[in-house]
């Protein structure tokens, strides 16, 4: 494959980066809902943005099987059904790793586009499953989490490529 | 284009594991299932012991920043604040001493009625003081975390209120932690008392959006007003009498329909509340039906002996 003028290329990435990126987004999602915004149902869901990016750019090492444990942590947390989470986590994480060799094509804005069915159809999965189970409706908010999501693309994509953009050869004038 | 990469070792051509299409079926699979347990059966347990204690340090580290920030709002406050608190507690103090003081009378008056009924005198009973740690994020339940758990003695059903009135029931005992469902939960129900007119009925968490309680099954005509007090019957075997529960807000009479829609609001704080009391579920504190029936009359034998 010939690759165009000015493209770069990236560095390998590092899985204990995207073990502590994943760890990191499940601390900012408990943090936010315990000092902020309780049980809102208006706020963004960081793991799973994080989640369908990896699926996304390394679908060989994150899937399917990373997003169900993920989702059971969650659950957990939330004290909501088990396996709720577990379920929309697992959903997306498969939609990820099927529009991933598709998507990488268009660029990021294209991409924040095309990420919010993925995250939409979680979260109306997860409004189906509660609802039959007998829960209350949460309101209308409840669709504002997949937007957000989506607008917060391109700051994900820039931030957790950022260690794979740095210089292969490091030297004194581009020392990262 | 997607991006390229200085990835050494190349991309598995044939031996790609597992297919997506597999896995997300065998982990749907086991999420239903999951679900399923969860919501009719108490075998999963278990499992949320298990991960709760690996979701615990976590937790623990995502509650530092508000600790912090309580810890310096506290250090902080000014003198105002801290007069004008002064003074209500004053004001608050010699409310209650007026009442105070005629508790001892009360008491005397009420053992003297008791031991003439011959009722037994009622335990008081036993408590432990929690703090919440946070509200729970799932937005389709109303429930609260608490800092004590099964090793602090905590056991499920037990009432939790705050200085207010009741708060809640703990429903799942995690190791370190409890969880308390509120009375504006859907799935929270608590038998009332209407402290004006005496009449029992059952509160029920409201299924709309604000954090109400609903007074329902009373009839269209029943005596009921607006800032009627609510307080738990102590029918249930698991909420002590007296607690209060809930003042009456609004109701709506309807032509079409034998039952009056009232409405209540809690008079705990189940937005704000920060320490709570953890009481023993009274069935455990009160003798069972079965203790308090007389014991069987032993046969006799061999007829006229």
């Amino acid at each position: 494959m010939i690759m165009p003028r000015g493209q770069q290329l990236l560095l390998p990435v590092n899985p204990l980066f995207m073990l502590f990126t994943m760890a990191l987004a499940l601390l900012l999602d408990m943090l936010q809902s315990m000092a902020w915004t309780g049980n809102a149902a208006w706020a963004p869901d960081w793991l799973a943005l994080v989640l369908v990016f990896w699926a996304i750019h390394q679908p060989l090492r994150v899937g399917v099987g990373v997003a169900f444990v993920l989702g059971l942590l969650t659950d957990v947390h939330q004290t909501s059904l088990l396996g709720q989470h577990a379920l929309t986590y697992t959903v997306q994480g498969y939609l990820a790793t099927m529009i991933h060799r598709r998507i990488l094509w268009f660029d990021v804005p294209s991409q924040a586009l095309q990420v919010l069915p993925v995250f939409m159809a979680a979260q109306l999965l997860e409004l189906s499953v509660r609802i039959a189970a007998g829960g209350l409706f949460p309101g209308w908010s409840f669709v504002v989490p997949p937007v957000l999501q989506a607008l917060m693309w391109p700051l994900v994509t820039f931030i957790l490529l950022a260690p794979q953009r740095r210089a292969p050869d490091p030297d004194k004038h581009r020392p990262l | 284009m997607p991006l390229g990469s200085l990835e050494r070792s190349p991309p598995p051509f044939f031996k790609q594991g597992t297919s997506a299409l597999t896995k997300l079926v065998m982990f749907s699979a086991l999420s239903f299932g999951l679900m399923f347990a969860d919501q009719h059966y108490n075998i999963v347990q278990p499992a949320r012991w298990v991960l709760s204690l690996i979701v615990f340090p976590v937790q623990w580290v995502a509650l530092r920043p508000q600790a912090l920030w309580d810890h310096f709002d506290d250090v902080f406050e000014s003198k105002q604040d801290a007069l004008s608190a002064v003074e209500q507690a004053r004001s608050q103090l010699l409310n209650q001493s007026v009442r105070a003081s005629q508790v001892e009378q009360l008491m005397l008056e009420n053992r003297d009625l008791r031991q003439l009924l011959q009722l037994r005198e009622r335990l008081g009973s036993p408590a432990m003081a929690a703090e919440v740690l946070y509200e729970a994020a799932d937005p389709f339940t109303r429930k609260m975390i608490l800092d004590k758990g099964a090793l602090q003695g905590v056991q499920t059903s037990s009432p939790v209120m705050d200085e207010q009135g009741i708060l809640g029931q703990v429903t799942r005992v995690h190791p370190l932690v409890s969880e308390i469902t509120l009375v504006t939960d859907r799935e929270h129900s608590i038998p009332v008392l209407n402290t004006r007119t005496g009449a029992r009925g059952v509160a029920f968490g409201e299924s709309g959006g604000a954090p109400l309680l609903e007074l329902r099954y009373m009839a269209t005509n029943a005596d009921i007003e607006e800032g009627d007090m609510l307080t738990t019957s102590g029918v249930d075997g698991v909420y002590p009498p007296g607690i209060p529960v809930a003042r009456v807000v609004k109701i709506e009479r309807r032509a079409d329909s034998v039952f009056a829609r009232i409405l209540c609001e809690s008079l705990a704080r189940v937005q704000g509340a920060r320490h709570v009391m953890v009481l023993e579920p009274v069935k455990l504190t009160q003798p069972s039906f079965k203790d308090l029936q007389p014991p069987p009359l032993a046969p006799v034998k061999g007829g006229r002996g």
